[in-house]
């Protein structure tokens, strides 16, 4: 349980805590000229390119789970719950 | 359970929570710098009403239809509606807001080059809806 405690603080001191501060840093000074059809690109292609990633990441994963653990696999082992009678 | 272990599990949890935190980190950052002003931004007063929108710049000068505006500057629409609810839009400055009786809403934006370009309702409205158009006209600066 402490290591998760612990994994979670990490987690925030190296995400949460940026992102926040970053966020509020600006406070009410002017903004500057940007082109929003740059931004709102940009955001869109990071936010496809992160979903593609993780697409690939939980398909490809839940694939080899399905293939990996077949019965039918060379390397399966059958466990306590199914028995030993196949 | 004997001999096994959860940490997969609990990695797999705490990536899960990293990335919504950077995705939503992202588009707060972007959605943050395209909502802040510029400073000397002009305010342009948008009226959308059945089936035609109006423009009146800050000395006062209206506009029907036509929209003209200098390359290079900064210009705030306040955008509200006299009837029903329309939706203010210049499509190629990715400028899209609505505009709702009783409020008024914002959105900024910054030409960069001299051109024509389509202002169009992108609420349906009416009838008409399809023909509540005006013209984006982006002109070098005057002074």
């Amino acid at each position: 349980m402490k290591g998760i405690v612990g994994l979670f603080l990490v987690l925030a001191v190296m995400v949460i805590v940026p992102a926040v501060e970053y966020a509020f840093a600006a406070g009410d000074e002017p903004g500057e000229y940007l082109d929003r059809r740059v931004v709102i690109w940009n955001l869109f292609f990071r936010m496809m390119t992160i979903a593609f990633v993780v697409g690939a990441v939980v398909s490809g994963t839940m694939i080899w789970q399905v293939w990996r653990f077949r019965e039918s696999h060379p390397k399966a082992k059958p466990t306590a719950y199914e028995g030993t009678d196949w | 359970m004997a001999g096994h272990s959860n940490w997969p599990e609990w990695i797999y949890v705490g990536v899960v929570i990293a990335i919504m935190c950077w995705v939503g980190a992202e588009a707060w950052e972007a959605e943050r710098l395209v909502e802040h002003v510029p400073e000397g931004a002009e305010i342009i007063k948008v009226t959308g009403q059945q089936w035609f929108w109006t423009f009146e710049h800050e000395d006062g000068t209206k506009e029907i239809g036509e929209l003209h505006v200098e390359k290079g500057k900064a210009y705030k629409f306040e955008i509200h509606s006299t009837d029903v609810n329309h939706s203010f839009n210049i499509h190629d400055y990715v400028v899209l807001m609505d505009a709702i009786p009783g409020r008024v809403n914002t959105v900024w934006f910054a030409p960069d080059a001299v051109g024509e370009h389509d202002i169009q309702c992108r609420e349906y409205c009416g009838l008409i809806h399809y023909n509540m158009r005006g013209t984006l006209i982006v002109e070098e600066p005057h002074s």
